[in-house]
């Protein structure tokens, strides 16, 4: 398992998640390239049900990014959000994938350097994981 | 008068930006002057905002967007404004363009112009606590997108050389290592770098600033330096230009003048050919200087540079005769002989044989036949040919006398050359003048008669005239005589017949300015017009000569252009001294350059000065001053692939038509230099407030870790010192801000860092806006902030530690001592240095601290008619006041152009989009290379070659830069080509970009939403640097996905919806007849609701303001402008019943007149004002209401200006503060009170002085410029005493009088007073508005006022569009605010009954009926309460109202809502592609 290559989906919000990650590319900061991004205007619109087909589909690791709690552009999708990923870990964790290949984070336009750093952490921690069991099956 | 539906705003901080918007989005055209280069202000440096601690940056990055592509703002960045003239309707503006030296059209915000800039400055935006380069741009997110060049003006070194050497330049490339570049640099002026490296008489080194500190920097040396490493290379030969000119050239003379000008002439196009009388090239260079100072390798590398250029170069080819050459077809003719014939001296015996000239002496040496030379030789002359020859005969084993006529300061020579003779064993003689040379029998010289010489006056030279001494004459025997006492042109060739005039002199007449002869065609240059100059006057003359010759042969005007002025960077003793002091610079001496010891050097003709090491070069450049700031060392303009690099820009001047004129300039930060006591910039760890902020950002210098910048540590004890720079003899106002963003500092510090421990240091806290006591009461209770009411006296550093010992007076009077890691000094706010001009330029006068002088009956409004102000510059505020005022000022701006509005903007036309809609996809991708930023890193052909392998793709291409001009009409091109109709963009963020290309794509007929983004420079290029096959592969996958998602996507449609042009406003109080009053002026119609009977609100209560302005008055006023304008509607005693509809359409239903015989009334109207306000709270404390003695502030009002008796009898009033505010029941500041109590107690005094007032207070709330009243009030004896919250002062009834009775903690013991009158500042309390906010579905806070879209940036809107709010609705203000507020909200609504139709973006929620279920999910999540359930039973999301965020599509049980353009079909259309790809890609390497 020492050479598995995780495959990190992260669902991030127009306006700060994705604002961030343009940021640590301005600053050149380097992460893994094992995440792929998907643009949503909001985290509000991250629905369960994409989170678990992902899983479904094959993804590893799943994050959903957001603007810091309060700071929402939309005033409370990323609360709507937050509430969805707990469920879908709940759902994970009882069929077995595990609730931890899952995240919500949040943070603002001027974060990129925390950006990189969620990018870093979630490989590494989806790495240490493994492979989605789903996939094997 | 013509009026001009123009308005400039000057200052593009957010108050500027606002401003320009809200008049753009209302049909203004709006210029947009700012200053610096890009837009922002303050607000872009701020990390979080209080009292949200909302990110700075999040909020006002979308209004940096809308600004810099608003279609009708012309952003005029790096610009000031000179002069206005005209007045309120119809200025003209002069405005100072200054260059920026980037082409802000041209640039995309890539950065190679910095990664490649040599030059590093402290950061501006970091405050100095991180660095950049010259070539800059101010902020990552900066508007525009396009980076600028800091150039203080010429460098000294470059301004005295000759041929315009860009010295600092290459010396800063010498620095970071990188020779090749500083080569290259060198060769851009002059082609003979190795020679004047080793020869010039670089005046560059007398001019440098260096000189006024230490020694000149040792330019030459580092010149010869670049060579040095660069020709350790064997020499590559130089591709040919092609000539594509019919004009031949001719120059006569291959020395370094004629050299220059056959290069600069070759690279112009022109066939070029040099003729040459010797048979080698490069002048005095190849055979007058010698081998040991100038090896003649280097000259031939360096000449060769030159001919393989295409230069026909002909050896011992002597031009005979002048006319020859036309009769040859050359159009033009330069003449560049130099001056190569020796001169003797009319002496007797000067023809003897044995007696030499110095030019063929060393020719002869040179081209290696050296004359037969006798034992012992002297050599007459002490110039440097005179030193070449000297040493030269030395090397030749000869005993050489050199005698001069002068002494040795006047001696020509480079005092080097003749210590470096001495070195060699010539024997100087000086004032020694040769009379004779004496010969023997044969005719051979012997020896030479000389006299001796002594210094009279000057000459016109300035040197002292030497005067022979008499009788002192002496003969000296020799074998050989070298005269060397000047050289001259062998003229021979240029009959008189010519047409060429010769001067006395025997030089050739040329115009100064062009070069040219007397004879049409025929140009001359160099020694042959100067008489012996050096080698680097010859390079410049060869430059103008080449120059003039290219206008001549264009047939343009044979003058040149002038010049641009261009200011150059002489420092002065003083400042290099300030500089010095300011540890910026140390005393350095220069490095010595090594030579071969003398011994060796007499032996051979080898070089004498062996030039730097690395080391030594490093070091010397390292002492550079770089006084230009940017050092056009052109690195960015070779880099730079957009060709938006322009070193020549210069300012210019340019007028702007315009009606009207705001003025946001914003503010300085007081400088801490200038309280010494606090030692900011003298003790690392002291910071003032925006360099914390800095820190505190997370794309700050620290990235957000709070670290303190002397050892990078965490810092435990923070201090924070309040009002420096405010309150205090040269700021006698309040800054307003500081009190919370110190709060505010501390709490996300605390955030950061769980072991700070912040303490503030203060005199009163002025938490007095919306939501700041409930902050501050947080930051003391959640985040343990320690608050300290005191003194400060001073902050010293413990050396050891570096940790700062702060000496405080407490409260008590008692003196303390405390010790802290780090010190914030919250500084204030000052007017700039340049508004002062500013307000000169524009003609409105400034009061007493230098901010913009207004009324508080008209704020917005400066002295000068149709000129307005916002922000600051009108008095320290904060951002959502700032907003607020910009708006304002923007409505106060329109109102006198309102009749033109609509006349000078654009609207853009589109031709008929295409029908796509049942069209199979065909997709076109476009993979951006970015110059290097993508294409350096992502196999881009590979990328573009995998799209184009993918189904529906049909065509594919790659770019430069895809954003650029011509680029833009390609794609145009390719989707009628190839009938696209799906446009796939791979370059870098669609959050900049995307609207770009949608424009062009819209442009070429296709619905604007048919386009997709792949991102792959910010989010790959960028981010996966060093792993060029991964970035490549995630690349490949970004298009993939944007390929999939493209598939999918449909064209939407934009609906209109038309706009009611009539404003609803709330509430007849001053600010909702301020805002009727505006909308009707405007030209819309207004309709006015009171509740009660009469108009006028609190203001029927007020009598004067705080500066004595009569308000009742105004009132009256008002109330009478506002019932008669034609165009408002006024109903009294009426309230709303019933509301519903969405911006531009709203219906309102009204029920006028009580007591049951009301009627109804519907309106229907576009927008709606909220205007409710509020009014004085009835304590029920303090014996209100028992004891007639005991008023509020309002009827003590109304009684000072009644009653005049018994004012006149008073004497002991007492006013507490903040009774029934900032307490549980509301834990909010009442703002006003305490300007109130002030004004109340010094009318009261005015009226009778003998009165004693005592004013017991908690915190003295007098923000901003109210600071001068409080302090008017002290003065005028009113005692302010404070009091604490845990021991509310005690009022009861003693003796049939009132009596107080507190605790005061700076007496420490309690305090009893008798008073005739007990005044209570009673708080300022919302109207009820319960059942009028869920009508109109609009939030407010927990204390009953309304609450904003945004506590920053939308102070006067709500959520839902269209309606607005103002006034004490909003929280408890004053007059002016008020009047501000209302004035914005005005604005704001005409940014909507300005337009004929709405656009609603295709990005909303739509339902399909069919699948809901009417189960009320949408309606209960929607954040805007936009979802209803329809009389078809069934949701309905009205589309001008939905926000777009999905929240509901993602909600609803049955699936029946769909988010347009971010369906679920395309969401998991991109899932799948990464899935199916990345496992691809990783397969491999799975296990």
């Amino acid at each position: 398992m020492k050479d598995f290559e995780p495959l990190v989906i992260a669902f991030c919000c127009h306006y700060c998640a994705y604002t961030a990650a343009d940021l640590a590319g301005t600053m050149r900061l380097q992460y893994p390239s094992n995440v792929r991004i998907i643009r949503l205007p909001c985290t509000g619109k991250v629905d369960v049900r994409h989170l678990l087909e992902t899983f479904e589909k094959g993804a590893d690791g799943v994050y959903v990014a957001g603007c810091l709690e309060g700071d929402c552009h939309f005033l409370k999708g990323n609360f709507r959000a937050k509430k969805r990923v707990a469920y879908a870990k709940k759902i994970l964790e009882e069929v077995g994938i595990g609730g931890d290949r899952l995240e919500m984070y949040n943070m603002s336009a001027a974060m990129g350097p925390r950006f990189a750093e969620v990018a870093r952490e979630m490989t590494e921690k989806i790495r240490k994981l493994g492979p989605n069991p789903a996939k094997r099956a | 008068m013509e009026k001009i539906g123009a308005v400039m705003v000057i200052g593009g901080g957010v108050g500027g930006m606002q401003a320009a918007l809200d008049l753009a989005n209302s049909g203004f055209k709006v210029y947009l002057v700012e200053e610096s280069s890009a837009i922002g202000g303050r607000m872009a440096q701020l990390d979080k905002t209080f009292p949200t601690n909302d990110c700075s940056m999040c909020t006002i990055s979308p209004k940096l967007v809308e600004t810099g592509r608003h279609l009708n703002i012309e952003l005029l960045m790096d610009s000031e404004v000179v002069k206005v003239e005209g007045e309120a309707g119809n200025f003209t503006v002069t405005v100072r363009r200054k260059p920026r030296y980037i082409d802000v059209n041209k640039c995309n915000g890539c950065g190679e112009c910095a990664q490649v800039c040599p030059v590093i400055i402290p950061s501006r935006f970091d405050q100095s606590m991180s660095q950049e380069r010259a070539a800059y741009r101010l902020y990552p997110q900066a508007v525009p997108n396009a980076y600028a060049i800091e150039k203080r003006g010429i460098a000294p070194c470059r301004d005295a050389c000759p041929s315009g050497q860009r010295a600092q330049g290459y010396i800063a490339l010498i620095r970071e290592g990188r020779y090749e570049d500083a080569l290259r640099v060198i060769k851009e002026d002059n082609p003979f770098p190795a020679i004047c490296g080793r020869i010039c008489n670089h005046r560059c080194e007398d001019a440098c600033n260096r000189g006024l500190l230490d020694q000149p920097m040792d330019i030459r040396a580092l010149k010869r330096f670049v060579t040095d490493k660069v020709y350790l290379q064997p020499r590559v030969p130089l591709d040919p230009i092609q000539p594509n000119r019919e004009q031949r050239v001719a120059i006569i003379g291959a020395g370094p003048c004629g050299l220059t000008a056959a290069r600069d002439l070759v690279r112009l196009g022109f066939p070029v050919t040099v003729f040459e009388a010797l048979p080698v090239a490069g002048g005095m260079l190849r055979v007058g200087v010698p081998e040991y100072r100038l090896p003649a390798a280097i000259i031939e590398r360096e000449i060769a540079d030159i001919t393989d250029l295409g230069v026909d170069l002909r050896l011992n080819n002597p031009v005979i005769n002048l006319d020859d050459l036309s009769a040859q077809g050359y159009k033009a003719v330069l003449i560049a002989v130099g001056a190569h014939e020796g001169i003797r001296l009319p002496i007797p015996g000067a023809d003897l044989d044995g007696v030499l000239l110095n030019t063929p002496f060393l020719r002869d040496v040179r081209l290696g036949r050296p004359p037969e030379l006798g034992k012992k030789v002297v050599v007459i002359g002490a110039g440097d040919v005179a030193m070449d020859c000297a040493r030269t005969a030395v090397r030749l084993g000869k005993e050489v006398h050199v005698h001069y006529r002068r002494s040795r300061a006047e001696a020509t020579a480079d005092p080097m050359e003749i210590q470096h003779a001495e070195e060699e064993g010539v024997a100087f003689q000086f004032l020694s003048n040769p009379v004779e040379i004496i010969g023997d029998d044969r005719g051979r010289v012997q020896g030479v008669r000389l006299i001796r010489m002594e210094l009279g006056e000057a000459d016109e030279s300035g040197r002292r005239r030497p005067i022979p001494i008499s009788g002192s004459e002496h003969i000296v025997p020799c074998d050989q005589v070298i005269f060397s006492v000047g050289q001259q042109a062998g003229l021979a060739f240029i009959p008189e017949s010519s047409g060429v005039g010769v001067t006395r002199e025997m030089t050739l007449k040329v115009s100064p300015r062009t070069l040219a002869t007397d004879r049409p065609g025929v140009f001359a240059a160099g020694d042959v017009t100067s008489g012996t100059a050096y080698v680097i006057e010859a390079v410049a003359q060869g430059h103008k000569a080449a120059a003039s010759i290219h206008r001549y042969l264009e047939g343009r005007e044979l003058e040149p252009e002038p010049p641009p002025e261009l200011p150059v960077v002489k420092l002065t003793g003083e400042e290099m001294k300030e500089r010095a002091a300011r540890g910026e610079v140390r005393v350095t001496p220069r490095v010595r350059v090594q030579t071969l010891p003398a011994g060796e050097r007499i032996r051979s003709f080898d070089e004498v000065s062996l030039g730097f090491t690395d080391e030594e070069a490093q070091a010397e450049a390292a002492r550079c001053l770089a006084c230009g700031v940017c050092s056009e060392c052109l690195s960015c303009f070779y880099k730079c692939g957009l060709g938006a690099i322009d070193h020549d820009m210069v300012e210019r001047l340019e007028e702007v038509r315009i009606g009207s004129l705001i003025l946001a300039p914003g503010y300085d930060v007081y400088s801490a230099h200038s309280s010494q006591e606090f030692g900011w910039g003298r003790y690392p760890n002291v910071l003032n407030a925006l360099q914390f902020e800095r820190i505190l950002s997370a794309s700050g210098p620290t990235l957000g870790h709070v670290q303190r910048p002397s050892d990078g540590k965490v810092p435990k004890k923070i201090a924070f010192l309040q009002c420096v720079g405010s309150r205090d003899q040269n700021h006698p106002y309040c800054s307003a801000v500081c009190c919370m963003y110190a709060t505010k500092e501390a709490i996300i510090a605390r955030e950061h860092e769980k072991e700070v421990e912040p303490t503030i240091f203060f005199i009163d806290i002025r938490a007095y806006g919306k939501g700041f006591d409930a902050y501050y009461e947080r930051a003391k209770k959640e985040y343990g902030v320690r608050y300290v009411r005191c003194a400060i006296s001073r902050v010293v550093e413990d050396p050891r530690t570096q940790n700062l010992l702060i000496t405080y007076l407490d409260e008590g009077g008692e003196i303390r001592e405390e010790e802290f890691d780090l010190v914030v000094l919250s500084v204030g706010m000052v007017p700039s240095a340049s508004t002062k001009e500013l307000a000169k330029n524009v003609g409105i006068e400034l009061d007493a601290y230098g901010f913009a002088k207004t009324d508080p009956l008209t704020p917005l409004a400066t002295t000068r008619p149709g000129v307005y102000v916002c922000g600051v510059f009108q008095g320290p505020k904060d951002i959502p006041e700032t907003v607020a005022q910009a708006s304002g000022a923007a409505a106060a701006a329109s109102e006198i152009l309102s009749e033109v509005r609509g006349t000078l903007v654009t609207r853009k036309e589109y031709p008929a989009q295409k029908e796509v809609q049942e069209e199979e996809p065909r997709i076109g991708v476009f993979v951006c290379r970015c110059g290097n930023n993508i294409g350096g890193v992502i196999d881009v052909p590979a990328v573009k070659e995998y799209a184009a392998s993918l189904g529906a793709v049909v065509f594919a291409d790659e770019n430069l830069y895809t954003c650029s001009q011509d680029t833009q009409e390609k794609l145009k091109k390719a989707i009628e080509e190839h009938k696209l109709n799906r446009v796939i963009v791979a370059s870098c963020s669609p959050r900049t970009h995307e609207p770009l290309f949608q424009e062009t794509i819209r442009e070429a007929g296709l619905n604007r939403y048919l386009f997709e983004m792949a991102n792959i420079r910010d989010q790959c290029s960028w981010v996966h640097t060093h792993d060029k096959e991964k970035a490549t592969s995630k690349a490949k996958d970004l298009v993939r996905m944007a390929i999939a998602d493209a598939r999918l996507i449909r064209p939407l449609e934009e609906l209109t919806k038309g706009v009611i042009k009539r404003g609803l406003v709330i509430g007849g109080g001053l600010s909702g007849m301020t805002a009727a009053l505006g909308l009707a002026e405007q030209g819309f119609e207004a309709v006015l609701v009171e509740k009660e009977n009469e108009l006028g609100g609190n203001l029927r209560r007020l009598k004067t303001t705080l500066d004595g302005k009569d308000v009742s008055r105004y009132l009256e006023d008002l109330t009478a402008r506002v019932t008669h304008h034609p165009r408002i509607q006024v109903f009294p005693d009426a309230v709303i019943t019933d509301f519903s509809g969405y911006v531009g359409n709203y219906k309102t239903a009204l029920k006028v007149g009580s007591d049951g015989k009301g009627k109804e009334v519907e309106i229907e109207h576009g927008i709606t004002i909220v205007a409710t306000g509020g009014e004085e709270l009835k304590p029920k404390e303090y014996l209100y209401g028992q004891d007639k003695r005991v008023l509020t502030q309002l009827e003590m009002e109304a009684l000072l200006h009644g009653d005049g008796e018994k004012i006149g009898e008073l004497k002991e009033v007492v006013m507490i503060q903040c009774v029934g505010s900032r307490n549980e029941e509301r834990p909010y500041c009442s703002r006003v009170c305490c300007a109130e109590a002030v004004k109340n107690a010094l009318t009261l005094k005015a009226l009778n002085p003998k009165a004693g007032v005592t004013i017991l207070y908690r915190d003295m709330r007098m923000y901003g410029t109210l600071e001068e009243d409080y302090t008017r009030a002290r003065k005028a004896g009113i005692r302010f005493l404070r009091y604490e919250e845990e021991h509310k002062p005690e009022v009861t009834q003693k003796d049939g009088r009132v009596q107080v009775t507190f605790y005061n903690p700076v007496l420490r013991e309690n305090l009893t007073f008798r008073p005739d009158l007990l005044v209570l500042s009673a708080a300022t309390i919302a109207a009820d508005t319960a059942e009028l906010a869920s009508m109109l579905k609009v939030p407010r806070t927990a204390d009953g006022f309304f609450l904003e879209a945004h506590m920053k940036l939308r102070p006067v809107d709500f959520a839902s569009e269209g309606i607005y709010l103002c006034g004490i609705a909003h929280s408890p203000k004053r007059i002016d605010e008020s009047l501000s507020q209302a004035a914005a909200a005005v604005a704001r609504a005409c940014t909507v009954l300005a337009k004929d139709q709405i656009q609603i973006s295709g990005v909303v929620s739509v339902v399909d009926a069919d699948k809901c279920a009417a189960c009320l999910t949408c309606v209960r999540v929607c954040p805007y309460n936009v979802p209803v359930i329809n009389k078809e039973g069934v949701a309905e999301i009205e589309a001008a109202m939905c926000h777009g965020c999905g929240i509901c599509a993602s909600e609803c049980p049955g699936k029946a809502i769909k988010l347009q353009h971010f369906t679920d079909e395309q969401v998991m259309a991109k899932c799948d592609v990464i899935v199916e790809v990345l496992s691809d890609v990783f397969k491999e390497e799975r296990v």
